[in-house]
């Protein structure tokens, strides 16, 4: 919450897009059935507020079903990420939260329900207009998913090469810079199975940076990393965004770029987030900006945001 | 209780059916990928033929000699020193190595050396989550990784027979040589009974092995799930599946071969 963009106090409905954030407004008043099979109780805490974040969503979840299986992930899931802005979607373990991800870029279909970026709909698009919406996408794996057989400068430079027509030089240009921004200027010739889980992450997050998407997703890149890592990747993701804030606006770009971080951790929620969904049982709780949230009164998300372990959440 | 008992019955043959028919969309994904532009697999193609040629010639220059000399070569020969016929092993040779035993052991050195290496490396590749990020960066893995490995196991998977043929009866030469007999009637009866059907039948149908082995190994290598554990699992059951769809193939391809060319049933003395 460093920079100005989401510091603004939301107004209310001031967009009348229609998107759920912001039509919904604080209180709701027809309450969604639980999904089939599901008893009334086990969702008594999912108050299904959305404050309103006075952006546009880029993304958006519209009722959204995906099961593997018997295992039902989302369970109606109704969600949406605001332009331009650093949103967390936060939730216990296996709530669904990188199955998210995966629909957001057609890697995964919904069985039922709509997935809609950019107020088009990911699963009704034809194959080459997926690979198309995917250049929009730049995605950080939970473990870099580098690709084993380069170096960290080709895997880099690997998305500019196949998209795009610059010359090696250029390329050089940009994939140095990407790579000294996230601290691996040095080891550009090194392999991934040389580094070490954080470096891979950064080497991760460089080559998702280089064809500057409008979305940028993140895996829970503080999974296997330690506090103070944890907190300089944090710091990373913020002073990226504020840059590309900067650019997207100084050339007057259709979207301000958006974040969207999926984690369990609430000290990184704390410190980036500006805006926040929190998931459980396959559905929003209660999603609004930061403040709001930190402020909220429903049980789960005080319970959730401060990691204490009384309170609705337990271990089954 | 009856509609449980009935899905514990057909649960796993559901799964068993859902896999073949995946891994039948594969094969016509693969092949319309492969024919419609753009072809941007040409050098990862270059790359697997070689590699699969560096990995196969030598342990299936072994096997096809061993086992032709050995199964084809001294246990027939013995069988027709009774007869004092061992001048008609040649013409079992067609029979036993053109038909079957070349393109078999062929198949099988493929499918155990070059194909395992490709679902570990596609699994490997899956479990890293980098064939997601090929997708995510616009990069179809089907016409990138699928469609060059399928081109490139069927030309090797095709050529290797000729080099299995040539090895094999290279075996039968050598079970006659034991026996102290001279090669001329061997050659005499060998190309009495061989046709230019039975060659490219045989060609032929190892190609389509390759085809076979490719798809089954490049499907079980994306599919691969549940860490390391889980490439080992997709390995197994893809050389298992294809050894399988192998002798199934090969039963079908070469009765059909024969119904349809019956001369190459009538034993020429």
């Amino acid at each position: 919450m460093s920079f100005e963009d989401s510091e603004g106090t939301p107004i209310a409905g001031d967009l009348a897009d229609g998107s759920p954030a912001a039509a919904a407004g604080p209180e709701l008043t027809t309450r969604p059935a639980p999904p089939p099979g599901a008893s009334e109780e086990e969702y008594a805490n999912h108050s299904y507020k959305v404050y309103p974040s006075g952006r546009r969503n880029v993304v958006e979840f519209d009722n959204t079903y995906k099961s593997f299986g018997r295992n039902q992930i989302l369970r109606g899931l109704t969600m949406g990420i605001p332009e331009g802005m650093v949103s967390m979607i936060l939730g216990p373990s296996g709530t669904g939260k990188s199955v998210c991800i995966k629909h957001m870029v057609g890697l995964l279909y919904p069985d039922s329900g709509d997935v809609r970026v950019q107020g088009e709909s990911v699963p009704d698009m034809p194959d080459e207009q997926l690979f198309e919406m995917r250049k929009k996408f730049g995605l950080l794996f939970q473990d870099g998913a580098l690709f084993s057989s380069m170096n960290l400068y080709d895997n880099v430079a690997f998305p500019l090469r196949q998209h795009t027509e610059k010359s090696e030089q250029e390329i050089e240009e940009i994939v140095m810079r990407r790579l000294t921004e996230v601290g691996l200027g040095y080891s550009r010739d090194k392999l991934p199975n040389e580094l070490s889980g954080g470096m891979r992450k950064r080497a991760g997050f460089a080559r998702a940076l280089v064809l500057e998407p409008d979305i940028l997703l993140f895996d829970e890149p503080d999974s296997g990393l330690d506090p103070v890592r944890t907190a300089l990747l944090g710091e990373l993701i913020l002073e990226i965004h504020r840059e590309m804030m900067e650019d997207a606006k100084a050339q007057k770009k259709p979207y301000l770029p958006t974040f969207a971080v999926v984690t369990h951790d609430i000290m990184s929620a704390r410190r980036v987030a500006d805006y926040i969904n929190v998931l459980w049982r396959g559905r929003i709780v209660e999603a609004g900006p930061a403040q709001d949230m930190l402020n909220s009164d429903n049980p789960f998300i005080r319970q959730f945001l401060a990691g204490e372990s009384q309170g609705p959440l337990t271990m089954d | 209780m009856a509609t449980t008992a009935v899905d514990r019955v057909f649960a796993p043959t559901r799964g068993v059916l859902q896999e073949a028919g995946e891994m039948m969309i594969l094969t016509g994904r693969t092949i319309v990928s492969a024919v419609k532009p753009p072809y941007p697999y040409g050098a990862e193609f270059v790359g697997q033929f070689m590699f699969a040629l560096r990995l196969c010639w030598f342990p299936l220059l072994v096997s096809t000699v061993a086992f032709g000399y050995e199964a084809p070569g001294l246990q027939a020969a013995n069988f027709l020193v009774l007869f004092g016929a061992l001048d008609r092993l040649g013409g079992f040779f067609v029979l036993a190595s053109i038909r079957e035993f070349a393109p078999f052991v062929d198949a099988i050195v493929l499918a155990g050396v070059a194909g395992t290496a490709i679902t570990a490396d596609l699994g490997a590749r899956r479990i890293r989550e980098e064939l997601d990020a090929l997708e995510v960066l616009g990069v179809d893995p089907i016409k990138n990784l699928v469609v060059p490995r399928f081109l490139a196991l069927m030309l090797v998977t095709g050529l290797f027979d000729i080099y299995a043929l040539l090895f094999g009866v290279f075996g039968g030469v050598l079970a006659t040589l034991v026996n102290h007999q001279p090669l001329g009637p061997f050659w005499a009866t060998f190309f009495n009974n061989a046709s230019t059907t039975d060659l490219w039948g045989s060609v032929v149908k190892t190609t389509l092995f390759g085809a076979i082995i490719a798809v089954v190994c490049c499907y079980k290598g994306m599919t691969a799930k549940g860490g390391a554990e889980g490439v080992g699992r997709a390995v197994n059951e893809a050389v298992v599946i294809a050894f399988l769809a192998i002798f199934a193939f090969n039963y079908v391809f070469t009765q059909v071969l024969l119904a349809t060319h019956p001369a190459l049933t009538d034993i020429v003395k």
